[in-house]
């Protein structure tokens, strides 16, 4: 492990103030520590002595009101740069992600987790374990430098025992290294199992298994323990063996001081600051080791978010003009792991006015629209498509407003959205809700019926700006006169603009431009085009 | 039985005492250490004879040793026994949800969901790491450091052991500042965990719309409230660090104070009193450390217990046991009459006084208009919600009375949006059926028209599925939920839109097999959709808003 990773500051440039203010803090911190030691050093003896006390006591009066001071500071600038780190690297992460295709490569559990747990954990690395990295760096040097001062045989015992520690560090770094990585993996994992079960509730409910599913969790729990216990021994016994190397260390110190004391050729007041000074050389060091496991997980984690902004940032896809047209040639789609392709060579020009996209279940319809949409990049063949909206058959709709649910993605005013919904048929339900637009939905919709959820999509679409939409089977759930009542708004729409319909419905194939069938042999090219009843305004 | 999980933020137990009393010997051997350095180092300047050095050279070297390893003893007990209960409180916490699912479950959203469970209890627990070791480590320190000094010196004694008191003092402010930033600090907490679940779990739909700047917007949003909550409680911490330092400050001066021109004590005794506070603080400092955790975890502590404190929409729900494999002694007579529900008391009627008969072996489509109640039918059927009036009768006997593993047992449920569980195919069906052998899997599959997409998989029933597998199309969604009710012989099954992704011959085909496959089990179907209730032997149709005769 990398005591300090140079890519916070080039990940997150506006975290360098904050980590500026944090060393300067923890600089002097280190200084008022060392101080304490020698003004402690002379109130004992000025005690044990009988002289005068009043100037040792002033010292350490004015001492600790400067400890107490910086002790603040500190406590307060480690705060703030540790949510300056984590809350901008969280920003970056999801912002890089809702910028790229999806890949595929990972799943959004184990994305989730990374982008709340991973970029919280970096928030100890940055608030608790830096301070106590800056501290290793100033206090022992400090400590060091004021013993060859004040008694070079004490200097001599510490400057030839104090690398052991870092070298005992970084050999139980190593060993750790490995564990913790296993350890991120588990809990991941973990983290994932419960989200799977949580939302499987439902289903597991249905058919009497929930209960079945407490023995697997109380097992997953149980390796996560295991797992969990077994790099804690190790980094406990870590920093116990660091802590025994520096107190025996001082014990040298000590008993070196007490001979020569004894002996009568070290006066008391450098052997007092020897013995108080030595251990402050070695504490900083054990407290890094202190700190380092609970830093080890923002390292991993400051790693992967790092690595993962870079990769979705160098797959990012541009953005297209405000063209009407949508041209796809010779388009071959394979999922992630699957054996054959979803989609094979398949071609398609579509203008404005309403083109229906038909055909049997499976034949990849969806995956169409998706890559239209630019959410999925194709494995062959090129796409020429402006910025689209893609009615999604289970549209996008998180816990807010209706308002706010139809203003996703467009900056229409409530009377547009009235319009909208008059156009799709839920004015009337809206206008019984007690609060209206305001009514607030639960997550994913709960609380409206699935034709409910689709119709709103289908407003939604209707208000978006872009010159393309894409919609996904929008009558589906709809009863006949619902249908019929969406489908002359879309009809409605495609005056405006582009619309690319995925349907089973004879009658929106019926008011169609043009009609495309997936499983005909040549596809888009060997398409009828009826008579077009609009252009582009 | 189900029991709720032990929300309480400081428990003491005996496996925390053991640890916390190792703790504290830890943290004692450490004051001893400095205490007996500072003797041992003046009286050795006065050059007496060695042997009277011994007993301190022997003192300082146990100490020494027994610090580390007293330490490394302590954290072990902690995280183990911590980590005990976390294992037993995660499976509390899941029991505790399941009477809550599926009715009251959705309001809260499952991103807060996620961090309820997870997050919440993580929290609660390692108050017992952060709070209650650290808390009776840093008793037992101190009260052992006061008793002994004072045998030295009364008003020393007295000085440590008021040096306690202004840090537990200073410590219970921390509690208080820490608790009154708490509640925005979790909701801020919450509501990033809620955007950042739905720009991760729904990221394609997101950018599908173009809604990716309106959702960072509410990223940024709630990170700025999280960072300006969090700030405010480090304004409370620094408070806090800064005041026990003056603290340990003043009583060295006083004790300072105190010794000076005094021959009461020889000059070692009185080094060792003068670095007694200092060593002391190490041992208390923790302490408003350990307020900030405890003031965290309490905050955690009440949001999970508000949600786990719902009412189930079911009465039945809570403290049923696990459910016994049905006897599939096949289709009892259903009734329903006058039947009314709603899904909580804040909600208007979804079904009004709805009168149904449903003989064993009934075949019956239902549609009608968006919003008219047909899910909620299906909900009041299924047992998942208590109707608010009406009877609900299985074989002339009232249905709510009945044992509730005894009416879900018989019933299986297909809806819009089955959930694929992270694991293989096999284990995707096979729950809805334990025990069945890959060839009942295979014609499961089958029947529900999914021979050609288990044909084409390499990997076949060991594939991998939902997250983090292999992705399914929504028509092969709906027909993995059909084969798990296939496979799960229940007399009968409820069908709530199964086919709507589905195109028109192939919802056909699979509504055709599934009806075959079903005679003298009761089928109800509620769908938008024409295809394939021409298939059924009855439809019928829910009108909107009823006082509704079928």
């Amino acid at each position: 492990m990398k005591p300090f990773d140079p890519r916070i500051i080039r990940t997150v440039p506006e975290a360098r103030g904050p980590l500026l203010a944090l060393g300067t803090a923890g600089a002097a911190s280190g200084a008022a520590t060392i101080a304490t030691a020698f003004a402690l050093t002379g109130v004992v003896v000025a005690i044990a002595r009988g002289t005068g006390l009043r100037a040792p006591l002033a010292w350490l009066a004015a001492i600790f009101v400067v400890r107490a001071l910086l002790a603040a500071v500190t406590e307060y600038v480690a705060a703030r740069a540790g949510a300056a780190v984590s809350t901008a690297l969280r920003r970056r992460l999801l912002a890089a992600w809702a910028g790229a295709p999806h890949t595929g490569s990972d799943s959004s559990a184990t994305r989730l987790t990374l982008a709340t747990a991973g970029a919280t954990s970096i928030e100890p690395y940055v608030a608790r374990y830096l301070p106590a990295l800056i501290a290793a760096a100033v206090v022992p040097a400090a400590a060091v430098a004021a013993l060859i001062f004040v008694d070079w045989p004490s200097a001599l015992v510490v400057i030839l025992t104090l690398p052991l520690l870092p070298l005992f560090a970084a050999l139980i770094g190593r060993t750790t290294a490995e564990q913790t990585q296993k350890r991120w993996r588990a809990l991941a994992d973990l983290s994932g199992h419960f989200l799977d079960v949580v939302r499987g509730l439902p289903t597991l409910v249905n058919y009497g298994r929930a209960r079945k599913q407490l023995p697997v969790i109380a097992d997953v729990n149980e390796r996560n323990r295991a797992a969990t216990m077994g790099t804690l021994r190790l980094a406990f016994l870590s920093t116990g063996a660091l802590e025994l190397l520096a107190t025996i260390s001082v014990a040298i110190v000590a008993v070196l001081c007490g001979v020569r004391l004894a002996h009568g050729t070290m006066p008391l007041d450098t052997a007092m600051l020897a013995i108080l000074l030595a251990p402050e050389a070695y504490w900083p060091v054990r407290r890094v080791g202190q700190e380092f496991h609970s830093a080890a997980d923002g390292v991993l984690a400051f790693d992967q978010i790092a690595d993962a902004i870079d990769a979705a940032s160098a797959t990012n896809s541009p953005g297209g003009s405000q063209s009407f047209t949508v041209r796809m040639s010779d388009v071959t789609y394979c999922y992630p792991g699957a054996e054959g392709a979803v989609l094979q060579g398949v071609s398609l020009a579509s203008d404005a006015g309403l083109t229906a996209l038909t055909g049997p279940s499976g034949v990849g319809k969806t995956t169409l629209l998706e890559i239209i949409a630019g959410l999925r990049a194709p494995d062959a063949g090129t796409v020429l498509a402006p910025a689209c909206h893609l009615v999604t058959q289970r549209p996008f709709l998180p816990t807010g407003t209706l308002g706010r649910l139809l203003a996703l993605g467009n900056d229409a005013e409530p009377a547009a959205q009235w319009a909208a919904l008059r156009a799709v048929g839920l004015d009337g339900f809206v206008a019984a809700l007690p609060d209206g637009l305001a009514t607030r939905i639960g997550d994913d919709g709960f609380g409206l019926s699935a034709g409910q959820r689709a119709r709103i999509g289908l407003a939604r679409g209707l208000l978006a700006p872009e010159s393309v939409i894409l919609l996904d089977e929008p009558t589906a759930h709809l009863d006949a006169e619902s249908a019929e009542l969406a489908h002359s708004a879309i009809v409605d729409l495609a005056t405006r603009r582009c619309v690319i319909a995925v349907t089973h419905r004879p009658e929106l194939v019926a008011l169609a431009d043009q009609h495309i069938d997936l499983s005909a042999p040549e596809i888009a090219g060997a398409a009828r085009h009826t008579t077009r009843s609009a252009g582009p305004r | 039985m189900t029991t709720g999980p032990d929300l309480r933020t400081v428990r003491v137990t005996p496996a925390l005492v053991r640890a916390g009393l190792v703790g504290g010997l830890a943290l004692a051997s450490g004051i001893a250490l400095t205490a007996t350095s500072g003797w041992l180092i003046v009286r050795a300047s006065e050059m007496p004879i060695i042997l009277t050095l011994l007993m301190a050279i022997v003192g300082v070297r146990a100490f020494g040793m027994a610090r580390p390893v007293l330490r490394y003893v302590e954290r072990l007990l902690t995280h183990d026994a911590a980590l005990n209960d976390l294992a037993q409180q995660r499976v509390r916490t899941y029991d505790a949800l399941i009477p809550l699912t599926p009715a009251r479950l959705g309001s809260r959203g499952r991103a807060d969901l996620l961090t309820g469970v997870v997050d919440d209890l993580d929290d609660i627990i390692g108050a017992q790491i952060r709070v209650t070791v650290p808390g009776i480590s840093a008793l037992v320190a101190w009260g052992l450091t006061s008793a002994i000094i004072t045998a030295f010196d009364a008003r020393v004694g007295a000085a440590i052991a008021l040096l306690g008191f202004a840090v537990a003092a200073i410590s219970a402010l921390a509690l208080r500042l820490e608790s009154a930033g708490m509640p925005s600090l979790t909701a801020a907490r919450a509501e990033v965990n809620r955007v950042a679940d739905l720009l991760t779990s729904q990221a394609g739909e997101i950018a599908a719309i173009g809604a990716g700047p309106a959702v960072l917007a509410d990223l940024d949003a709630a990170q700025s409230n999280w960072r300006a909550a969090l700030l405010r409680q480090a304004r409370g911490r620094a408070v806090a660090a800064g005041s026990i330092l003056l603290a340990v400050g003043a009583t060295t001066l006083f004790v300072a104070q105190t010794l000076v021109g005094e021959a009461r004590h020889t000059p070692a005794v009185a080094a060792l009193l003068v670095l007694t506070p200092v060593a002391t603080a190490d041992a208390l400092t923790p302490l408003a450390e350990a307020a900030r955790a405890l003031a965290r975890a309490r905050g955690s502590a009440q949001r999970l217990g508000a949600v786990l404190a719902q009412e189930p929409a079911v009465a039945a729900t809570r403290h049923t046991p696990d459910q016994q494999e049905p006897a599939h002694n096949g289709a009892p007579d259903i009734a329903l009459r006058a039947v009314s529900a709603r899904w909580s008391d804040d909600r208007p009627l979804a079904l009004r006084e709805l009168d149904l008969d449903l003989p064993a072996g009934t075949h019956l489509s239902l549609s009608g208009p968006n919003g008219s109640g047909k899910s909620t039918l299906l909900a009041v059927l299924a047992r998942h919600l208590d109707p608010a009036s009406g009877r609900y009768a299985v074989a002339g006997a009232d249905a709510l009375a009945e044992p509730l593993d005894g009416s879900r047992g018989r019933i299986a449920i297909v809806d819009d949006s089955p959930h694929l569980f992270a694991s293989t195919l096999r284990e995707n069906l096979r729950f809805a059926a334990p025990g069945s052998d890959d060839d009942s899997l295979i014609e499961a599959l089958h029947r529900a028209g999914l021979r050609p997409w288990l044909d084409g998989l390499v990997d076949g029933l060991d594939t991998r599925l939902g997250t983090g597998g292999r992705g399914v199309s929504g028509g092969e969604r709906a027909r993995i939920a059909l084969a798990r009710a296939i496979l799960s012989q229940r007399p009968i099954i409820l069908l709530d839109e199964p086919v709507a992704h589905l195109d028109a011959p192939t919802a056909r085909a699979v509504i055709g097999d599934l009806v075959s496959a079903s005679q003298g089990r009761t089928l109800v179907m509620v769908s938008h959709r024409e295809d394939g209730h021409d298939a059924f032997a009855e439809s019928s149709v829910l009108p909107p808003q009823t006082t509704g005769q079928r």
